[in-house]
């Protein structure tokens, strides 16, 4: 036998190895949560939790804590977000998405249950002092943000208590004041101080702001109502959305035995229609394009349906007319689709000669929402919303986020606050920027073996009975999971892309080459040894969530320097 | 099961347990647990709960088994040559277990013995003497095999239809706690039974968990071995491979049999010795006589491998107190005819638990022999093996072997070397069988004049020639 043959024979042994390598990848949830969410990673130490020595309760508190990473305000997020999250969870198809939207709500009731405080990141405090215009939730992110990393921060609002939208365009019936009060009060207890009633733009000036402050976030919102532009749209009868539900927070008159339009397809006009419905109203709700385009949650367009809210799609309102000064009725105009806008939706488009009249006392507006700029219109100086760097970055000492740079759910406006706040303290700290996506590899389609699971059914957010909605109109309908159906829901989670602890790679490694940690978390339960690694591939395959992953044999080397930390 | 630990039977169970006796024996509602469903869990839980039924005993048997057969490649695989020998599958057949078609890969008439000397196709010794190649998962990876499945998948599915009930569980725990087994399973749930069936095979860290804590009992001697998969495509094999078994005898220090089985789209390479490792493979792969067994002569990629590790010592003891190891997690053929020790193992249990009870001292006496009877027929197999070590290095006796085997496949007469190394590479007759028909006279004399004859000068033998297949070319 000679040298060439026996290094030949050694080529067809090595050189088709599948070698594994542990990567944690990106998961579903996480990578369409606006505010980029560790999901996975608090499901995982509530479900893992024995396996990591944890009583049930410290593994609520840590997972909350976890959340509170990224959100200070779970139990708000938790009852307000339509959550993305769930829409692409690897569960969804097999037996329902994992409830993610219940576990951020029920952890967020544990902590605020268990007087938990929001978790610093520095004990040390900066000199620097940081204003923030507006308390709504990409301002309370950023304050939050800048405030657990040291700095002292001020808040400027202009009502007479801090929240924003969260507090004055949401009904009580979907996010009780009282939780808000509470997460709202945790993030002020991190050295936040809330001027209230400061009119920024009229009582103090921007750049008075800017002198007094090292920094500056601006969080203005999208206060302002757009009007339709119709004939008879001014005048008493008709108002916005926004000061509708507004004007309820203090006081709900009754509407009982009037007809209200409500028109626009949104989140507003969906509160406001059950709202009018709570008030006693009769009330029809106005969409111009078809139910599929509505940018309201679906769950609330069903929710509304229930409460007896009328929908009339299709349909745009050209007059509103009135007689001896009250509204009698709405004129409207028969629409059709065409083809689709820059949103991708279809846009709509008249119908020639199709127009009715509807009965109506009151007329509320929900279409469209702007930034209220009070004087500071010159920021927004190339169109109606505010134009940042990815980071949030407006000018020198200036950042801004949420609504002012354009509608989105309040999870985004967190992100924006977030990402502005990671970024200014970067900058004032003088560290390198930080990363704005998130650069790990996505969990690849297919890679998460679904039949590995055992089957169970998901949990619904329990909800009281739609009976009871509108006999007690403002208590909240939705409800919050129970203790241990938190822990057996956070155990439908199948980790994709991130070591669950399953051992079968440990348990069926001919090679013994998976060694079990002596210190173990969520994601971390074996080390490998590349070295006993035969090149079978056989754990990657086996791997039900894809954390494992081939590597091709050339790049045995390369795998070998990475898997040193 | 899992954390309902007093299920209805259970609790009876326990109201009654007065005696000593009703402790050591199985009772209406009494649970047992199979950790592993390969063939010997799958075969025991299938002949337990038929046997529990003849006497009217309502048993409940939970197969822990978390990976799915259904799946391709090593993920789904229990790793193995995927030989049945003819006279298993006819064991099976009385058993009322008849292997479908789409289970057999392809059907083995004959072996091709490849040595340096030569090669020579040994026919099946008796026209129905035939072996039944097969896939233990789904099989290669990659591969799209069409109406074929999973010999285990088969047999797991025959249990579930006894009334065995799969839990897709990883086992990570085993306790004994008073007059129970607790398992326990990577997903934190745990359950509790009156006897424990250890048939989780050796590529599975089980048993050295279990062994260290402390159940009594030593895991398995273990060897590494080399499976592989090449792609050839069905026209190929079956011109180059035909319906043989392709076994080669060739001096690598090491490698005690190598073996090409033909299955479906792919050539089955199965390498076993003492560790196997990658200089003895390629040794292998650079020797004429495996390279001429590939068109052009040239090794192709492969699809797919693994290298399991095989058992080369039994447990011991292969039994505890309301625990039994079956399959090679307790005893196995030595090289050969595991899924066939599996089928005995896994009888013995079944029919020791269900008749006799699952104590230390039942098991020792009912179970225990039948394991150390393999023990000792594979002490002798070590023997045969060793020998056919010798034979490996000496190229006269390879000529000797090469010649009388030659000329017994082209008479009628009695095949004496034929048959011995047919029952040696199919392990259809245990090694006690063949050495002992390697001490007739008859076999000692045909052996002693074809050595002679085949090492004159000017010998047929003396250069290598083609013998039998009437394909392959020694090429020197």
């Amino acid at each position: 036998m000679s040298s060439t043959d026996k290094t030949d024979g050694m080529t067809t042994a090595r050189s088709f190895q599948t070698l594994a390598w542990q990567l944690e990848k990106l998961p579903p949830c996480q990578a369409q949560c606006p505010n980029s969410g560790d999901v996975r990673g608090w499901l995982g130490v509530i479900a893992q939790h024995e396996k990591n020595g944890l009583t049930l309760d410290e593994a609520y508190d840590e997972a909350w804590r976890m959340i509170a990473e990224r959100n200070p305000l779970p139990a708000t997020i938790g009852r307000i977000c339509p959550h993305p999250c769930e829409t692409l969870c690897t569960r969804h198809d097999k037996d329902g998405a994992v409830s993610i939207n219940a576990m951020e709500r029920f952890l967020g009731d544990w902590a605020l249950s268990r007087s938990l405080s929001l978790p610093r990141i520095e004990s040390k405090s900066y000199p620097e002092t940081v204003g923030v215009i507006g308390s709504g939730p990409a301002s309370l992110s950023f304050a939050y943000q800048m405030a657990r990393r040291g700095y002292e921060v001020t808040i400027y609002e202009q009502r007479d208590k801090p929240g924003g939208m969260l507090r004055y365009a949401i009904p009580d019936y979907r996010l009780p004041r009282e939780i808000l009060d509470a997460e709202v009060q945790r993030i002020l207890e991190l050295n936040v101080s809330v001027a209230n009633n400061s009119d920024v733009g009229t009582t103090i000036g921007l750049d008075e702001l800017r002198d007094r402050h090292e920094l500056v976030f601006l969080g203005l919102g999208a206060q302002a109502a757009r009007a339709l532009g119709i004939p008879g749209e001014k005048g008493p009868g008709v108002l916005a959305g926004i000061d509708y539900l507004q004007q309820r927070k203090e006081r709900a008159d009754s509407l009982q035995d009037q007809k209200v339009l409500v028109i626009g397809g949104g989140n507003t006009a969906i509160d406001a229609a059950r709202s009018a419905r709570r008030d006693g109203a009769d009330v029809v709700l106005l969409y111009r394009r078809s139910e599929k385009e509505m940018p309201a949650i679906s769950s609330e367009v069903e929710d509304a349906r229930v409460e007896g809210v009328k929908f009339r799609f299709l349909v745009s309102p050209t007059r509103i007319r009135r007689e001896r000064g009250k509204v009698r009725s709405v004129e409207i105009q028969a629409m059709r689709l065409g083809d689709p806008d820059e949103s991708g939706r279809r846009r709509p488009e008249p119908v020639p000669g199709q127009l009715e009249c509807l009965p109506a006392d009151k007329v509320i507006v929900a279409v469209a929402q702007a930034p209220e700029w009070n004087g500071m219109e010159s920021l927004a100086s190339t169109g109606s919303w505010l134009r940042t760097a990815a980071d949030g970055k407006l000018d020198i000492n200036l950042w801004a986020g949420g609504d002012d740079k354009g509608p989105g759910i309040a999870s985004s406006a967190l992100a924006q606050g977030r990402l502005a706040a990671e970024s200014a303290h970067a900058e004032l700290r003088g560290l390198p920027a930080p990363p704005i996506e998130d650069r790990r590899k996505p969990v690849p389609g297919g890679t998460v073996k679904v039949d590995y699971y055992t089957d169970r059914a998901r949990t619904e957010l329990p909800r009281k009975s739609p009976e009871e909605w509108l006999t007690d109109p403002e208590a909240e309908i939705d409800q919050t999971l129970t203790y241990e159906q938190a822990c057996e829901e956070a155990a439908r989670c199948m980790s994709c892309g991130l070591c669950f602890d399953c051992q079968q790679c440990f348990m069926y490694c001919n090679g013994s080459g998976f060694t079990r940690l002596k210190e173990t978390r969520p994601g971390h339960y074996f080390a490998m040894a590349l070295d006993a690694c035969e090149g079978c591939g056989k754990c990657i395959e086996i791997c039900p969530c894809g954390y494992l992953e081939a590597r091709q044999g050339d790049d045995h080397n390369d795998a070998r320097q990475r898997s040193d930390p | 099961m899992r954390s309902n630990v007093s299920s209805s039977g259970f609790e009876r169970f326990e109201q009654s347990d007065t005696s000593n006796d009703v402790l050591k024996t199985l009772q209406d509602g009494s649970r047992i647990a199979v950790i592993g469903a390969g063939p010997a869990g799958s075969m025991f839980s299938y002949f337990a709960l038929s046997m529990a039924e003849t006497i009217g005993l309502d048993v409940n048997v939970d197969i822990f088994e978390p990976r799915r057969f259904c799946h391709r490649g090593p993920a789904g695989c229990n790793h193995c040559g995927g030989i049945v020998s003819e006279s298993l599958v006819q064991r099976l057949a009385i058993e009322g277990i008849r292997l479908p078609d789409d289970i057999v890969q392809r059907g083995i008439e004959s072996y091709t013995l490849h040595m340096d000397v030569g090669d020579v196709r040994i026919a099946t010794p008796l026209q129905e003497k035939r072996i039944a190649a097969i896939y233990r998962g789904e099989g290669p990876r990659n591969s799209e095999l069409i109406d074929t499945h999973s010999f285990d998948g088969y047999l797991l599915g025959l249990a579930e239809e006894k009334g065995a009930n799969v839990i897709p569980q990883l086992v990570t725990k085993v306790n004994r706690e008073d007059d129970r087994m607790i398992i326990g399973c990577a997903d934190q749930t745990s359950g509790s039974y009156e006897l424990v069936v250890v048939a989780a095979g050796v590529n599975s860290r089980l048993l050295e968990m279990l062994e260290a804590e402390s159940l009594g009992f030593a895991r398995p001697d273990r060897t590494k071995t080399f499976i592989c998969e090449f792609n050839l495509g069905r026209d190929v094999i079956q011109e180059t491979f035909g319906p043989s078994m392709h076994v080669f005898l060739l001096d690598i220090p090491r490698l005690e049999f190598a073996a090409l089985i033909p299955k479906g789209d792919y050539v089955t390479l199965c390498m076993l010795g003492d560790d196997i490792d990658e200089d003895l493979m390629g040794r292998f792969f650079a020797s004429p006589e495996v390279r001429n067994c590939f068109p052009g002569g040239e090794i192709p990629k492969h699809a797919c491998h693994c290298f399991p590790r095989i058992n080369v010592r039994p447990s011991h003891p292969v039994f505890g107190d309301r625990l039994v190891m079956i399959g090679d997690s307790g005893a196995t053929r030595l090289f050969k005819d595991g899924i066939g020790a599996a089928y005995r193992t896994a009888k013995a249990a079944a029919k020791t638990v269900v008749f006799h009870g699952v104590d230390a001292e039942t098991l020792e006496q009912n179970y225990a022999p039948m394991c150390r009877r393999i023990g000792r027929d594979n002490l002798v197999g070590k023997f045969v093996f060793n020998i056919a070590g010798l034979v490996q290095k000496a190229r006269f006796a390879r000529r000797g072997i090469l010649r009388m085997t030659a000329n017994e496949q082209q008479s009628e007469g009695n095949r004496r070397m034929s048959g011995v190394l047919w029952d040696l590479f199919s392990g259809s007759a245990s090694y006690t069988n063949v050495f002992i028909r390697t001490l007739s006279p008859a076999y000692i004399a045909g052996l002693m004049w074809n050595l002679v004859v085949a090492n004159l000068p000017g010998s047929d033998a003396r250069t290598p020639s083609v013998t039998g297949t009437g394909k392959h070319h020694v090429q020197h």
